[in-house]
């Protein structure tokens, strides 16, 4: 019988003679995963997790030990005498892609919000007849004054942008400091 | 030990959250608490490995 005959006849047979298809478990290797290196994978997991949050750490004690205040330029948002009172107008505010609403309350009572939706980023209206902000996606409404939602999915306020009044024009000045209202 | 792996979890939420509305002592005190556990999590891996 020649060595390819041989080969053949043994790849032909059946080659463990049992019923329950469990020869592929080896016994050597089934303790790999055994209590002690479990924890020990645990232990490593923590250590990740607690390394993970060093530069979080570090980055808000540097904010903590010089509160520096970030510094917003003054732009330009819209003349005074081309805005009637119940306008809102679009503007970009402190980047271009940072889009942002300012509606005329009153003669001299302006409003101005970052106008992506607290809930999924959707584009915020001005809604002259409801008087009231409304996102258009799920049906939110912001009140206009405080920048809160008052219906709909959003649960956190509108991001306000501080205005000043100057010479018959409206300027940006900053963005108001952003905290929790849960 | 779970139950350290999960606190982890909820800390390094909490600092991401307190980061994200600025308020930095929190972040601090939850980082804090995050390099606590992992001491926390060694001993209970001796304690465990002692008794075996």
């Amino acid at each position: 019988m020649s060595m390819h005959e041989e080969e053949k006849k043994t790849k032909s047979t059946v080659p463990y003679d049992e019923d329950n298809y469990t020869h592929n478990i080896r016994k050597d290797n089934e303790r790999k995963l055994d209590r002690r290196s479990f924890l020990k994978t645990m232990v490593g997991a923590a250590g990740v997790f607690a390394v993970s949050t060093l530069p979080w750490g570090t980055i808000a004690a540097k904010h903590l030990i010089n509160p520096s205040k970030r510094t917003y330029p003054v732009s330009k948002i819209a003349d005074l005498d081309l805005m009637k009172v119940g306008d809102a107008v679009e503007f970009a505010y402190p980047g271009e892609h940072d889009s942002a609403l300012l509606v005329c309350l009153s003669d001299n009572e302006f409003k101005a919000y970052h106008n992506a939706c607290t809930h999924l980023k959707c584009p915020v209206f001005w809604s002259k007849e409801k008087e009231e902000l409304v996102c258009p996606c799920h049906h939110g409404l912001f009140d206009v004054r405080t920048g809160k939602p008052t219906a709909g999915p959003p649960k956190r306020p509108l991001p306000e942008i501080e205005l000043s009044v100057e010479k018959g024009s409206v300027y940006a000045t900053g963005v108001k400091k952003y905290e929790a209202q849960l | 030990m779970s139950l350290v792996l999960l606190l982890n979890i909820v800390c390094t939420q909490q600092v991401v959250n307190a980061f994200f509305y600025e308020q930095y002592a929190k972040v601090i005190v939850f980082a804090g608490l995050n390099l606590v556990l992992f001491p926390i999590a060694v001993w209970i891996y001796r304690r465990e490995r002692n008794v075996e």
